[in-house]
């Protein structure tokens, strides 16, 4: 395996998609090759920082009460039931 | 609203929905507003257009949903609706111009810095967390949907295709090269932290 080809799997080798055979020739060439070392580290760790961006926040209260009033006065247009 | 209905499928809510049921919608907007929020404001980067887009989303699904014929589809039905708007607001407002173009970002430099043994409170520091919120904003539109309903949303590969209306390999392409880039990004700003590894190959 060359060094492209690891890179390329990733993804895959992350979400353990593989099969066993693609596994083992990552992990081989992982360990004689420091570069991908290396690479499959950091991108393993880009993904895990990733998840821990933090959510931008909850919707305030205040919209929520103001969004729930809209649908309402939607659903009474569309079907005239009240709410 | 009852334990019944909180325990219901989302393919019962929009069933009830579809009859009109405005308990359902009060349900479905409990339970999807925070998520459709976060989608917007992550597309968008703009607290007021993500409150904009989630009023309309939940205005579209009143409005909409009746041409769901798959009702356990909602969510994703949902996701798609959300990036549609988000979608709409950028081209609106042309802020697409401020990407980085791929082309731009050298793939091969910092690749022998591991910055994987930097301790956590680099890894995790506000500073760290806003260089990658601004990196993944970088991205092209393309990449950026599908890394953040990806490695920030959390959603399936299949998921993501059905929202986007792309195929799963598509999805596999953007996500890894995406990745690839937000990796750079991040070995570059974590470079003044650390040493090429000088691992020998």
């Amino acid at each position: 395996m060359n060094c492209k080809l690891c890179s390329a799997l990733f993804q895959e080798f992350l979400e353990d998609s593989l099969s066993e055979e693609l596994i083992v020739e990552v992990q081989d060439h992982i360990r004689t090759c420091s570069k991908c070392r290396v690479s499959l580290r950091t991108y393993t760790l880009t993904v895990t920082l990733s998840r821990k961006v933090d959510p931008p926040c909850c919707v305030s209260p205040e919209t929520l009460d103001r969004l729930k009033k809209i649908i309402r006065e939607r659903l009474l247009k569309t079907n005239g039931v009240p709410v | 609203m009852g334990k019944k209905i909180n325990k219901q499928a989302d393919a019962d809510l929009v069933r009830d929905l579809k009859r009109g049921d405005p308990a359902a919608m009060e349900e479905i907007v409990k339970r999807y507003s925070n998520k459709v929020y976060n989608l917007a404001y992550h597309l968008t980067r703009d607290a007021h257009a993500a409150e904009e887009i989630m009023q309309d989303v939940f205005l579209t699904v009143i409005a909409k949903i009746g041409t769901l014929t798959t009702e356990a589809y909602f969510s994703t039905w949902l996701y798609r609706v959300t990036t549609n708007a988000a979608y709409g607001y950028l081209r609106k407002e042309k802020k697409f111009s401020e990407q980085t173009p791929v082309e731009d970002i050298d793939q091969e430099q910092y690749l022998d810095y591991d910055w994987s043994t930097l301790p956590d409170d680099v890894l995790l520091s506000e500073e760290s967390k806003e260089v990658l919120r601004e990196s993944i904003d970088s991205l092209p539109e393309a990449m950026r949907t599908v890394v953040v309903l990806k490695d920030v949303e959390g959603l399936k590969n299949e998921e993501i295709a059905e929202t986007l209306g792309i195929s799963v390999p598509a999805v596999k392409s953007r996500l890894h090269r995406g990745r690839l880039i937000l990796r750079q990004l991040l070995s570059e700003y974590f470079s003044k932290y650390t040493e090429p590894s000088g691992e020998e190959k």
